[in-house]
């Protein structure tokens, strides 16, 4: 019995009813054609006094298996345009109250930005500009280059950098998936003209993404939209072929990626997911919350509640436009490393065997619904959910029948998706740590091979 | 120094006549209403009446610069016990009925607040009420749970900061430099003897001291009204007995009376950075001072317009990046007590020594001191900042404890909706004087570099 530290009992003694859970609140989405062959999906949602944009361009395979040049465009753009130096650029932009970024996720390269919502023209004009008339000066590409080099040797120093791209490549090999991160030599190597032949095919010529959410009115959206981004929808623009799916991993021995000296050992099981449109992902979105997908999941009360091996235990889906894939991680102390494992092939292994409970089914349900009103109720996270939907292929519906799906989802829906996708059997296990302190524990476990990272 | 919590002032609770209505002031932040309870725990509410989701968080008046001498790392390895249990509910019991009530939750420490949070769906918020006062009200405390914790701990700070090329960089080193007294100077993470001998007395005592009610603010944000929150909060929190409020500081902390400079070499960083730290006026009880040294760390590198992001990274090229904030985090300027520091941080790649990158950041103060910010500087930054925060203040989960971080230390969650405007009317001389007024100083420079033979 816990030793109470009690000043006096609250009054109440148990917890209070809650009311049924309402439906996600989800605002109604405009489907456009900005200019008969530029998708944009608009909503008004008046949260705060701003306006969130996003213009996707998915990435061709070339892009993907050789990404130092889109690396280095991103912070190019910013460069200047022919009317703005780089300074003066940025000056305009933060005279609106504007935010803009571009960077590549994944299979994407995303333009980002919110401005305060009564400077949206002029906003848009600006991105623009950005889009049509690029100056990209050769000194000025020099540095952008120069600095992409040095930001990816501070990725590639950090434990979860370098367990992520090791896993893509166990899981993907073959695959652009399977791709690391653009090398530092490759990025500083990248000229102005390597950037103007991209931006020429992949963001004047190739079919963008544009969503827009915000303190706005829908109906005149498509007009602002074609007026402000007019010289650059003039071009014509082609879609980019689709990817080759991603391969069905293929389990083996467990992975050791050398890190000598390292404090912790980050673990990660990777196998596959169904993508947001097939028919038991809101199941296997469920398998997953209570496998490692929220705090009340078995994986975080054992791993992190009863045996302290680690702090944020985890299991998530990745989409991208080939495929989806599930990890579940753990960082975890060095010297519990294959005991860590080994609790989490266990509750893995457990779940998919035996199923789940009907308490934890209507727990997860309910976490599942939960966040995703969360997830859309700001206008940055509707957006970025928008963009999501559209670039990978699931389409608007996705925001009223994802819900539906998970108030659908049966028991048994949720423990096929259990063992499809979480069985320790059709997983990849690896292991980025000390060789020296780790390889004698896991060989406990299982096979296990111990390798470099890859080299850049 | 003005009083860090005003409860007092407040009317008591006795229905919506007698709160303390205030006018609506303007976007971001809807009208903040508030009472106090006979207890002395501040309510504070800002009903958004189309909301059907609601954010609760109660934010207690302590943070790790109250922890013992021994404890270093306490006050945070306690926010982790309050998740272990209380009278009613058992250890995951918080979590596990806030996730089935379709809702998110977390904690942090800060130096001067411990806040608890969660948002839910509006017909959650008397669940979330009563969760949040069963462990202000008995907490259950156990030696188990404690030794879990402390190893969650543990693996929390390998994974931020021991594993981490710049971890903890510089929000710890910073201030062991820069300051001298225990409070202000210690690690707020914790060596890691202090976490393991940790005992359960310990947190019985930091519980006894500091996690009173009228050492508390409740703060709730979003779908509710302000007459059902006081209702719900006088039956929940109500019977919880007020006790003395404990003192807080005031955390006198001498000047530099030289410059101080660190050197630390590391194994997992793969290029150098460095850290400069500069004293601002007291963020509570000199706002109108503090507020133009604020403008001058946007001005400095709030942008790729700013003054240091054009001449290192633009101009002179030598750096990879240049970031200029005040507070602990960097993110926390109106949530902390003085002493407080500006932070000037520059990561580079080497080819520049760290003397040559000093003078120039210190150009270019010396530049704004002796000019004064450009036309249309300062309306740039004002607008530039407006954005990002309301856009930081847009999700429920964020927006409830901001409110209640800055009710607690700053005394009026008001000032979250008025920042614009106050940043708006700080005028040319403030930043010329704020940028005399670090130039003036004795300075504190941490410097990480690359460990040789690597």
């Amino acid at each position: 019995m816990p030793q109470l530290l009690s000043r006096e009992n609250p009054a109440s003694s148990g917890p209070p009813p809650v009311g049924p859970m309402a439906a996600p609140k989800v605002p109604h989405v405009a489907e456009e054609e900005l200019h008969g062959d530029v998708p944009a999906l608009v909503a008004r949602h008046g949260g705060v006094p701003l306006a969130e944009l996003r213009i996707a361009f998915p990435l061709p395979e070339r892009e993907l298996t050789s990404p130092a040049a889109v690396t280095v465009l991103c912070p190019a753009l910013f460069a200047g345009t022919e009317r703005h130096d780089r300074t003066a650029f940025a000056e305009a932009l933060e005279g609106l109250g504007g935010h803009l970024d571009a960077g590549v996720h994944d299979d994407h390269l995303f333009i980002s930005g919110s401005v305060l919502a009564t400077n949206l023209a002029p906003f848009l004009s600006l991105v623009c500009d950005m889009l049509t008339v690029p100056a990209y000066p050769k000194n000025e590409v020099r540095a952008d280059a120069a600095r992409s080099a040095d930001e990816a040797l501070i990725a590639l120093a950090q434990p979860e950098v370098i367990a992520r791209q090791e896993l893509r490549r166990r899981l993907f090999k073959g695959h652009p998936y399977a791709t690391p991160m653009a090398a530092p030599a490759a990025l500083r190597r990248i000229s102005e003209s390597a950037l103007r032949d991209l931006h020429r095919s992949l963001l004047t010529s190739s079919t963008p993404v544009v969503v827009l959410v915000g303190d706005l009115q829908p109906a005149r959206a498509k007009t602002l939209l074609e007026d402000s981004l007019g010289p650059w929808l003039d071009s014509r623009k082609k879609p980019i072929a689709a990817l080759a799916p991603l391969p069905a991993p293929k389990p083996g021995p467990i992975e050791v990626v050398a890190r000598p000296n390292a404090v912790q050992s980050n673990l990660r099981l990777g196998g596959a997911a169904p993508s947001l449109s097939a028919p038991d992902w809101p199941a296997a979105t469920l398998a997953e919350s209570i496998a490692g997908g929220m705090f009340t999941s078995r994986i975080v009360a054992n791993l992190r509640e009863r045996n302290g091996y680690t702090y944020t235990p985890y299991t998530a889906t990745r989409h991208g436009r080939a495929g989806s894939y599930l990890v579940t991680g753990a960082d975890v102390a060095t010297e519990v490393t294959a005991a860590a494992l080994v609790e989490t092939l266990y509750e893995l292994g457990h779940l998919a065997a035996t199923g789940v409970t009907p308490e934890e089914l209507e727990l997860a349900r309910h976490h599942a619904l939960g966040r995703f009103s969360f997830q859309v109720a700001t206008q940055s996270g509707l957006a970025s959910t928008m963009v999501s939907l559209a670039v990978l292929g699931a389409g608007t519906g996705y925001l009223s029948s994802y819900p539906k799906g998970l108030l659908a989802a049966t028991k048994d829906d949720v423990d096929g998706a259990a063992r499809r996708y979480l069985a320790p059997g059709r997983l990849v296990t690896l292991v980025v740590g000390d060789p020296e302190k780790v390889e004698g524990q896991l060989s406990l476990v299982g096979a296990v091979t111990v390798r470099k990272p890859l080299a850049h | 120094m003005a009083p860090a919590h005003r409860a007092t002032k407040w009317p008591r609770a006795r229905g919506l006549a007698n709160l303390g209505l205030m006018p609506r002031t303007r976007a971001g932040l809807g009208p903040v209403e508030r009472a106090v309870l006979a207890n002395g725990l501040g309510v504070v509410v800002v009903p958004e009446p189309a909301a059907t989701l609601v954010g609760v968080s109660v934010v207690y008046n302590v943070g790790f610069r109250s922890e013992p001498e021994g404890r270093t790392g306490f006050a945070h390895l306690f926010e982790h016990m309050m998740f272990q249990g209380s009278a009613h509910v058992d250890k995951m019991g918080h979590m596990r009925t806030i996730e089935s009530a379709g809702g998110i939750v977390n904690g942090h420490t800060r130096a001067d607040v411990t806040a608890y949070y969660e948002a839910v769906p509006s017909a959650a918020l008397e669940l979330a009420l009563y969760l949040e006062a069963d462990r202000m009200a008995a907490l259950a405390l156990t030696e188990e749970n404690l030794r879990n914790q402390v190893a969650v701990v543990k693996e929390e700070i390998r994974r931020n900061v021991l594993n981490q090329p710049y971890g903890g960089f510089p929000w710890i080193p910073l201030p062991a430099l820069a300051f001298r007294t225990y409070p202000n100077a210690h690690n707020g993470y914790g060596d890691f003897s202090h976490l393991e001998q940790a005992t359960v007395e310990d947190g019985r005592d930091f519980y006894k001291r500091y996690y009173n009610p009228a050492n508390a603010v409740l703060a709730v944000v979003g779908g509710c009204r302000t007459e059902e929150v006081v209702s719900l909060a006088e039956r929940h929190f109500g019977a919880i007995r007020g006790r003395r409020r404990p003192k807080h500081g005031p955390w006198t902390e001498p000047a530099l009376t030289s410059e101080k400079h660190q050197r630390v070499a590391s194994a997992l960083v793969p290029q150098p950075a460095f850290a400069i730290g500069y004293r601002t006026p007291d963020p509570v009880g000199d706002l109108k001072s503090f507020l133009p040294y604020f403008m001058l760390a946007e001005l400095l590198a709030g942008g790729e317009a700013s003054r240091l992001r054009r001449r290192l990274l633009h101009q002179d090229k030598n750096a990879t990046d240049v970031s200029a904030s005040i507070g602990t985090f960097g993110d926390d300027a109106f949530m902390v007590r003085d002493p407080t520091l500006l932070r000037v941080v520059v990561h580079h790649p080497g080819q520049a020594s760290t003397e040559k990158l000093l003078g120039a950041v210190n150009e270019e103060v010396e530049a704004l001191a002796s000019e004064g910010p450009r036309k249309g500087e300062l309306e740039r930054a004002v607008a530039s900042f407006a954005s990002s925060h309301w856009k930081g203040l847009a999700p429920l989960l964020h927006r409830c404890h901001i409110v209640g971080s800055v009710e607690t230390v700053q005394g009026r969650a008001e000032l979250l909706s008025e920042l614009p405007d106050l940043l708006a009317a700080v005028a040319p001389a403030q930043v010329t004087g704020a940028a005399e007024g670090i130039l003036s100083q004795h300075r504190a420079v941490y410097e990480l570099v690359a460990e040789r033979g690597k």
